[in-house]
C-alpha cells in the first residue's frame, strides 16, 4: 500500500476547494434553484403549467421532454456501468483510470432518471406509493422503475463502494480532516494480499451480476415502448435492442466528455492514459454504426408499405413537422461517426475531436429519445383524432436545467470527497502503443 | 451468511414476482391486483438482500481478521 507524508494535500483534488470549483458550484447551485422553482410552479398549477396535454381530444402528448429524459439518463448510467464491469471484468488496465468516473457518471445519472420521473409526475408521492404497492410484473414499467431505478441503482451504488474502498484506505492512512470518512468508508479494509484477493473476486461477481441485470432493465425500458400494440412507431422488436445501443453511444459520448475534462482539471495524463480515449471513441464508433443501422432498417420497414397512421406518422418525421429534429439528430449522429472513422481509417484519435464528438452524439441522442417518445403521440392515433403538437413551456426548460445542474453537482461534489480517479499504481506507460493519440 | 443473503435475496425476488405480485393471466379485472400488497416493494428488497451480501463479504471477513 502506498505511504503518505503527513499534512500533504490528498491526491486528485480532494478536499481542496478551488475558486475554479467554486465558481462551477455557484453555476450549477443557480441551474438547481431554477429547477427548484420550474417545478414548484409545476405543483401549484399543476402539470397544465407544462407543455403536456392528453392525447386525442387534447391533441397533445402526455409524455414529453421528462420521459424523454428518463429514457435518455437511463441510457447513460447503462454505459458508465458497462465500461466498469468491462474494465473489471477483463482487467483492462489502461482503462482503470475512467472506472470509478464511470461508476460514479452510472449513479448520478440513475438518480436523475429517478428525478426525471417524479417531476413527470403530478402527484409524486401517490405515483411512487403505488408502484411499490401494486405494480404488475407483467408491465415493462415494473422492470423500468421496479429494476432500474431501484434494483440497479441498489446494484451500482454497491458496486461503487466496493470498488472503492482500497482507495479509502489509502486515503485512511494520510493526515486529513476527511481521515474519519475514509477510515468509515474503509470499513477495515488496510490491504493485505488476502483483502486485496477478496475484493479483486467479489468485483468480479458484482460485475458478472450487474451486467445481466441492466441488459434486462435496459431492454424492459424499450419494451414500455416496443410491446404498446396499439401505438404506431413505438411497436417494434427494435425498440429494445436500439434503446441498448443508443444508450452505449450517448453513455460513451459522456465518459469521453467526462474523463478529458478531469484528465486535465486534475493532470492526469498518466492515470487516464491516450489509449482509453481511443479504446472509447472506437468503441462508441461501433455502436453509432449499429445504432445508424437499426435506424435505417426502422424507417425502410415503415416507409415500404405503412398503414395510414404510419404513413403519416412517417412523413411527419422525414418531412413534416419533426423533420428539423429528425435530420438534425441523425447529423448529429452520422458527423461524429464520419470523424471516428477519419480517426479509425488514420489511427490518429484526437482527444479535442473525441470530446466534440461525444458532445454532439449526446445532442443527438436526446433529440432520438425526444422523437421516440412524442411523434408517435401526436402523430400516431388509431382513433379519428386529428394531429397534435408538443412543444415543452419554459416550466420543463427551468426543470431540465434544474436537473443536468443537479447532476453536475453531484459529480462535482463526489470529487472533493473522494478521488474521481483510481489511485492505484498507474499502468506501465512503455507498453506499445499501436495507434497514434494526439490532445490537440 | 453471504450465501444465505443471496438465497434469500433470490428467494424473495422469485416469490414476488412469480406468487405475490399479480398473475399472470389474460382476464383483465382478476388479474389486475397484486395477491400481495407491496410485492414490487418485497422484489426490490430482495435485489437490496442479495446485492448487500457482497458488502457482508467483503466488509464482515475483512474486520474478522
Amino acid at each position: 500500500m502506498a505511504t503518505h507524508e503527513a499534512n500533504k494535500p490528498l491526491p486528485m483534488g480532494v478536499g481542496s476547494i478551488s475558486p475554479r470549483w467554486f465558481a462551477f458550484m455557484a453555476i450549477a447551485m443557480l441551474g438547481i434553484v431554477l429547477g427548484l422553482i420550474g417545478y414548484v410552479v409545476e405543483q401549484q398549477q399543476g402539470m397544465v403549467a407544462t407543455g403536456m396535454r392528453d392525447l386525442g381530444t387534447m391533441q397533445g402528448a402526455t409524455w414529453g421532454v421528462y420521459i424523454s429524459l428518463v429514457v435518455y439518463f437511463v441510457g447513460v448510467s447503462f454505459a458508465g456501468i458497462t465500461i466498469a464491469a468491462l474494465i473489471r471484468l477483463y482487467n483492462i488496465d489502461y482503462l482503470k483510470g475512467v472506472a470509478r468516473m464511470a461508476e460514479v457518471m452510472t449513479v448520478v445519472a440513475l438518480l436523475l432518471g429517478a428525478a426525471a420521473i417524479v417531476v413527470d409526475l403530478g402527484q409524486p408521492l401517490r405515483g411512487i406509493v403505488n408502484l411499490f404497492r401494486y405494480a404488475r410484473p407483467q408491465s415493462p414499467f415494473f422492470g423500468t422503475f421496479a429494476l432500474v431505478i431501484s434494483g440497479y441503482l441498489y446494484a451500482s451504488l454497491v458496486y461503487l463502494y466496493v470498488t472503492s474502498r482500497p482507495d479509502a484506505a489509502i486515503l485512511a492512512a494520510q493526515p486529513s480532516r476527511l481521515r474519519g470518512i475514509f477510515r468509515f468508508w474503509a470499513a477495515g479494509y488496510v490491504d493485505t494480499p488476502e483483502q486485496r484477493e477478496r475484493d479483486r473476486r467479489t468485483t468480479f461477481w458484482l460485475a458478472l451480476a450487474v451486467l445481466p441485470l441492466l441488459v434486462v432493465a435496459h431492454s424492459s425500458l424499450g419494451f414500455v415502448f416496443g410491446l404498446q400494440v396499439g401505438r404506431p412507431g413505438w411497436f417494434g422488436t427494435l425498440q429494445a435492442p436500439a434503446f441498448v445501443v443508443l444508450a452505449g453511444v450517448s453513455g460513451i459520448g459522456h465518459l469521453l466528455v467526462m474523463a478529458a475534462i478531469l484528465r486535465k482539471s486534475l493532470k492526469a495524463e498518466k492515470r487516464i492514459e491516450n489509449r482509453a480515449f481511443a479504446w472509447l471513441g472506437r468503441f462508441m464508433m461501433i455502436l453509432l454504426i449499429v445504432y445508424l443501422y437499426f435506424i435505417v432498417v426502422e424507417i425502410l420497414t415503415t416507409i415500404y408499405q405503412p398503414s395510414v397512421v404510419e404513413q403519416i406518422l412517417s412523413e411527419a418525421l422525414l418531412t413534416g413537422s419533426y423533420a428539423w429534429l429528425f435530420w438534425g439528430s441523425t447529423a448529429a449522429l452520422v458527423i461524429p461517426l464520419l470523424a471516428l472513422g477519419w480517426m479509425a481509417v488514420t489511427r490518429n484519435w484526437r482527444i479535442s475531436w473525441l470530446v466534440v464528438a461525444g458532445i454532439v452524439v449526446n445532442v443527438g441522442a436526446l433529440g432520438k429519445r425526444l422523437l421516440i417518445v412524442v411523434p408517435s403521440q401526436t402523430h400516431g392515433q388509431l382513433l379519428p383524432y386529428g394531429t397534435g403538437t408538443y412543444f415543452p413551456t419554459w416550466v420543463e426548460i427551468a426543470v431540465i436545467i434544474g436537473l443536468f445542474s443537479l447532476g453536475a453537482a453531484l459529480v462535482a461534489l463526489f470529487m472533493k470527497v473522494f478521488p474521481i480517479i483510481e489511485l492505484d499504481e498507474a499502468p506501465d506507460m512503455d507498453a506499445p502503443q499501436i495507434e497514434e493519440v494526439t490532445e490537440s | 451468511m453471504t450465501i444465505s443473503m443471496i438465497v434469500i435475496g433470490l428467494i424473495l425476488m422469485v416469490a414476488s414476482y412469480f406468487f405475490w405480485a399479480a398473475p399472470w393471466c389474460a382476464n383483465a379485472v382478476e388479474c389486475s391486483n397484486p395477491r400481495l400488497e407491496w410485492s414490487p416493494a418485497i422484489f426490490v428488497l430482495g435485489v437490496i438482500v442479495a446485492f448487500s451480501s457482497a458488502i457482508y463479504y467483503e466488509v464482515a471477513q475483512d474486520n474478522e481478521e
